[in-house]
C-alpha cells in the first residue's frame, strides 16, 4: 500500500537526512517565520529564501519531480484564495506576493516532511516539554493512520466492486457507511490496543 | 508551540478557478484534497493572536485532560485521531465540481468530552501541517483555533444544550447532526475573520465564500456524523457515554472566554452594523466600498432587498441554521428506529 | 509451585453473554500446553484472565494465581512481568513508532534503568532474529516480521510464562516454520491457543479442548489429537501429521519440550 504517501523519502540519506530533528525543525519554523515577514513590496528579496531552499533540496537528494508535484498538489487551493484580491484594484501585488509566500512555504514543509522521519519530530516534542499524554495521542494516530488508511481502501475497493452505478446518492451512501464501518473497527481495535498496553505493564 | 494552522478553504476558490481543476477524480482519492490555510496568507498580528488563544485553550484542555481522562480512553484518542485523519480523505460531492470533508470535530468532540475533542483535532492538525504540509507552520495557530478549539468546544456545548432539551437516543442524533453542522459553519467564519484581518482577503469576499459553501458541506459533516454516532449507539452504546467527571467552573470559564475572544477579535468588527462594518474595513485596508460590495463572488446568494452580499450571507446562515435543526430530526427518525420496535 | 492454576473459573460478558463456565486448569512449569477449540469456545477469554486484564474489575481474587501469586489490582504489576502474552493481531500491540521503542516499551514501563532497558532490547531482537530492525517502523514490516517483534517486545520483560493467542494465524507458511522453531529454542512456560494443530503437535506435550466455555478434555497431545470423534465432535479435526504413522520411523515426531 502506498503507506508511504505521507514521508516517503525521510529515510533517505544524505547530509540533510543526516542533521538532528530539532535542528530542522527549528530551521523551517525560521524559514517560514522569515517569509512570512517579508513586505509585498519588495518582491525579489523572496529569491533569497528560495535560493536556501532550492539549495537544501539539491542536498537532500529528493527528487525534484515528487517535491514539484506535491507543490503544485496545493496550487489550486493556494491560487483560489490568492485571486480573491485580483478582484480589487491594486490587488495584484498582493495576489503576487502571497503567491510566492505560500509556494516557498509549502517547499519548506515539503521539505521537513521528506527529510525527517516523525519519530524523531517526536522526540523533539518530548524533550521540548510537550505533554506525555498528547505525544502518546501523536504517535497512536501516526502508527495507525496507515492502518486505518489500508482499511479504508479495502473497504471501498469491496464496495465500488459491487456498486455499478456513478449515481450521486449512491456513492455518497456507500462512502458512509465505508466511514461508520472504519470508525466501529477503529474503536474496537483501541480497545486491543489498550489491553496490549497494559498487558506490558502500562497505567 | 502551535504553528499557524490551516483553516478550510474549499470552494471558495471555485467562484475564480474554473471546474475542471476540482473534478470527480479527486472523490476518493488517495491523497487528502488540503483545506486548511497554508502560509502565507495570514499576517504576523494574526499568527500571534490565533496562536495565543489556541495555546490558551489547549493548554486548558490539555490540563483538563491529565487530571480526568481515564486512561482506556488514550487508545481510542489516537484512533479518533487517525480516523478523522482518514476519514478527510473521502470527499463527497456538495455542487457540481465542489466537494466537501469531514472535519470531525464535533464526533471527536461527543466521543471523548470536549477535551478529548480538542486533542484529537489538534493532533490531526500538527500530524497534517509537519508531515504533509496541508496547512502551514504559522497558520497553525489559526487552524486549530478554528477546527481544534472553535469546532469541538463550540460545537459541543450546541450538541449539549440542544440534547438537554430533547433527551434519548433520537433526541442525541438530533444535537450531534445540528451540531456538527453549526461546527463547520462558525469554524468557517472564523477563518474569513482570520483572513479579512490579515488584509489578505475582503471579508465581503472571504465570509460569503467561506460560509455559504460551509453550509452546504456541513450537510455532509452533519449527515455523517450523525450516522457514525446512530451506528455506535447501536452497536457499541458503551462508547458514547465519556463518564467524565465534570470538568469544573474554571475550564468552562476558560473556553466560553477562548470563543468570545476568538469571534470577538476576528468576526465581529465586520459583522456589526454592516454598512458601519464595511466601511470601517474598507477605510482601514485602503479600497474602495463599493468594489468591495459589486465583487464579492456567489451573488446569487443575494437576498432581495439587502444590499451587501455579507449580510445576505449572515440571512442565509441564520435560515440556514433553522432548516439543518428541522432536517436533523428528518435525520434522527430515519437512522434511530421508532421506540415500539426497539428492544 | 505450579505455573498457573486456575480454579473454577466463570465469566460473563458485559452483555449478559457466558464465555467461561467452571474452568480448572493447572499447568507445571516449563510446560507447554497447546489449546484448542473451536471459535467461540473461550480460548481468547481464558488467556486474558492469565494476565488479570479480564475481569475489567476485579475484586479480590479470580480464582486464578501464577506462579504462586493470585491475580489481583495489588499484584497486577509483578505478574504482568512474569506473563507475555501475544495477542492475535501483530497491529494492536506494535504501538510505538519503531521497533526498538516498542520493544523497549515494557522493560520502560517496568521502570528499569537505561542501559537495562537498551541491552534487553539488543537481546531480544536477537533473539527474535531481528538484529538491525531497531529504526524500522512496523506498518513497513511483513506479518512475520511483525509477529517476531510483538515477540521480541515480550522477551524483552523475561517473563517466566508466555501465553500466545492464534501466533500463527495471519503467517505464511514460512513464518508459521520460523516461529515454531523460535518458539522451541525458548525456555519458559507456554501456553498456546491456536487453530493450528500441526504446530500443537510439533511443539506441545499437552492439550487441552475447549468448547463452549468449558474443558472438555486435556491429555497428552497425541493421544487427544489422534482421537477423531473427540476432534470432529468439538469442531476440530484430526491434523495430517497424526493421519499416517509408521510403526518403523519416529513418524509423528514426539514433540520436544522446550
Amino acid at each position: 500500500m502506498r503507506h508511504d504517501f505521507l514521508d516517503r523519502y525521510s529515510r533517505l540519506s544524505s547530509p540533510i537526512h543526516r542533521l538532528p530533528a530539532g535542528v530542522k525543525l527549528g530551521t523551517a519554523l525560521g524559514l517560514v517565520l522569515t517569509i512570512v515577514m517579508i513586505p509585498p513590496g519588495a518582491l525579489w528579496v523572496f529569491s533569497l529564501p528560495a535560493v536556501v531552499l532550492l539549495a537544501t533540496a539539491a542536498i537532500s537528494r529528493i527528487p525534484l519531480a515528487f517535491l514539484v508535484r506535491r507543490i503544485l498538489f496545493f496550487e489550486p487551493l493556494v491560487l483560489g484564495i490568492a485571486a480573491l484580491n485580483l478582484l480589487r484594484p491594486g490587488g495584484g501585488r498582493i495576489f503576487l506576493a502571497v503567491l510566492i509566500k505560500s509556494t516557498l512555504s509549502l517547499f519548506t514543509m515539503i521539505l521537513l516532511a521528506n527529510t525527517t522521519p516523525f519519530h524523531a519530530l517526536l522526540r523533539v516534542f518530548r524533550s521540548a516539554g510537550v505533554p506525555p499524554l498528547f505525544i502518546t495521542v501523536l504517535a497512536l494516530m501516526y502508527r495507525y493512520l496507515f492502518v486505518l488508511v489500508d482499511e479504508a481502501e479495502r473497504m471501498t475497493r469491496a464496495r465500488s466492486s459491487r456498486t455499478f452505478d456513478r449515481n450521486g446518492a449512491r456513492l455518497w451512501r456507500s462512502t458512509a457507511s465505508v466511514i461508520v464501518q472504519l470508525f466501529l473497527r477503529s474503536s474496537e481495535r483501541a480497545e486491543r490496543i489498550f489491553a496490549a498496553m497494559t498487558a506490558r505493564g502500562w497505567k | 508551540m502551535f504553528r499557524p494552522g490551516n483553516t478550510r478553504n474549499p470552494p471558495a476558490t471555485l467562484a475564480v478557478i474554473p471546474f475542471f481543476l476540482y473534478d470527480e477524480s479527486r472523490l476518493n482519492s488517495s491523497f487528502p484534497v488540503p483545506v486548511h490555510i497554508p502560509d502565507g496568507f495570514l499576517d504576523t498580528k494574526t499568527v500571534v493572536a490565533t496562536g495565543i488563544l489556541s495555546a490558551v485553550a489547549l493548554s486548558g484542555a490539555l490540563r483538563q485532560a491529565q487530571r480526568s481522562f481515564p486512561a482506556k480512553k488514550v487508545p481510542l484518542m489516537g484512533l479518533t485521531a487517525a480516523f478523522v485523519f482518514a476519514a478527510q480523505m473521502f470527499n463527497f460531492p456538495v455542487l457540481a465540481g465542489t466537494s466537501g470533508h469531514l472535519m470531525g470535530a464535533v464526533l471527536a468532540a461527543v466521543l471523548l468530552g470536549p477535551a478529548g475533542g480538542v486533542l484529537v483535532m489538534t493532533s490531526v492538525l500538527v500530524v497534517q501541517a509537519l508531515l504533509f504540509a496541508d496547512g502551514g507552520l504559522l497558520a497553525l495557530g489559526a487552524n486549530i483555533l478554528n477546527m481544534a478549539v472553535a469546532g469541538p468546544l463550540g460545537g459541543y456545548a450546541i450538541f449539549a444544550a440542544v440534547r438537554r432539551l430533547f433527551p434519548g437516543q433520537r433526541g442525541t442524533v438530533i444535537a450531534v447532526a445540528f451540531a456538527a453542522w453549526c461546527s463547520t459553519v462558525l469554524a468557517s467564519v472564523l477563518c474569513a475573520g482570520e483572513l479579512a484581518w490579515s488584509g489578505t482577503v475582503p471579508w465581503s469576499a472571504a465570509f460569503p465564500a467561506m460560509a455559504n459553501v460551509h453550509m452546504l458541506i456541513g450537510l455532509g459533516e452533519g449527515v455523517i456524523t450523525a450516522m457514525v454516532v446512530a451506528g455506535l449507539a447501536r452497536v457499541r452504546p458503551e462508547f458514547l457515554g465519556n463518564g467524565q467527571p465534570d470538568p469544573g467552573r474554571w475550564t468552562h470559564v476558560l473556553y466560553a472566554l477562548t470563543l468570545i475572544l476568538a469571534f470577538g477579535v476576528f468576526v465581529s468588527p465586520f459583522a456589526s452594523p454592516w454598512p458601519d462594518g464595511l466601511e470601517r474595513v474598507a477605510s482601514t485596508l485602503g479600497f474602495d466600498q463599493r468594489a468591495l460590495v459589486s465583487s464579492a463572488p456567489l451573488a446569487d446568494y443575494q437576498v432581495p432587498g439587502v444590499g451587501s452580499a455579507a449580510a445576505a450571507t449572515a440571512i442565509a446562515a441564520a435560515l440556514g441554521g433553522i432548516i439543518v435543526f428541522l432536517l436533523s430530526f428528518l435525520l434522527a427518525r430515519l437512522l434511530v428506529p421508532g421506540p415500539s420496535r426497539r428492544s | 509451585m505450579k505455573a498457573l492454576a486456575i480454579r473454577h473459573l466463570s465469566y460473563r460478558y458485559p452483555d449478559g453473554t457466558a464465555a467461561l463456565d467452571d474452568v480448572s486448569l493447572s499447568v507445571e512449569e516449563n510446560e507447554c500446553i497447546g489449546l484448542i477449540g473451536p471459535n467461540g469456545s473461550g480460548k481468547s477469554t481464558l488467556l486474558l484472565h492469565v494476565n488479570g486484564i479480564l475481569p475489567e474489575r476485579t475484586q479480590g481474587e479470580s480464582g486464578v494465581s501464577v506462579f504462586g501469586m493470585a491475580v489481583c489490582p495489588e499484584t497486577l504489576p509483578a505478574i504482568r512481568r512474569t506473563v507475555g502474552l501475544l495477542f492475535q493481531d501483530p497491529d494492536d500491540q506494535l504501538f510505538c513508532p519503531t521497533v526498538y521503542e516498542d520493544v523497549a516499551f515494557g522493560p520502560q514501563q517496568f521502570g528499569e534503568s537505561g542501559d537495562a532497558v537498551r541491552s534487553a532490547v539488543m537481546e531480544a531482537l536477537e533473539r527474535t532474529g531481528l538484529k538491525g530492525f531497531g529504526a524500522r517502523s512496523p506498518h513497513h514490516l511483513s506479518g512475520g516480521e511483525k509477529q517476531r517483534v510483538c515477540l521480541a517486545g515480550i522477551l524483552a520483560c523475561r517473563p517466566r510464562m508466555l501465553v500466545l493467542d492464534e501466533p500463527t494465524s495471519d503467517l505464511d507458511p514460512r513464518g508459521k516454520r520460523e516461529l515454531a522453531a523460535l518458539l522451541q529454542r525458548l525456555t519458559a512456560t507456554k501456553i498456546i491457543a491456536t487453530h493450528d494443530l500441526e504446530l500443537v503437535v510439533k511443539l506441545c506435550s499437552r492439550a487441552v479442548v475447549m468448547d463452549g466455555g468449558r474443558i472438555v478434555a486435556d491429555g497428552p497431545t497425541v493421544e487427544l489429537l489422534s482421537n477423531e470423534e473427540l476432534m470432529v465432535k468439538h469442531g476440530l479435526e484430526k491434523p495430517h501429521i497424526l493421519q499416517h504413522s509408521h510403526p518403523h520411523t519416529n513418524y509423528p515426531l514426539s514433540p520436544d519440550h522446550g
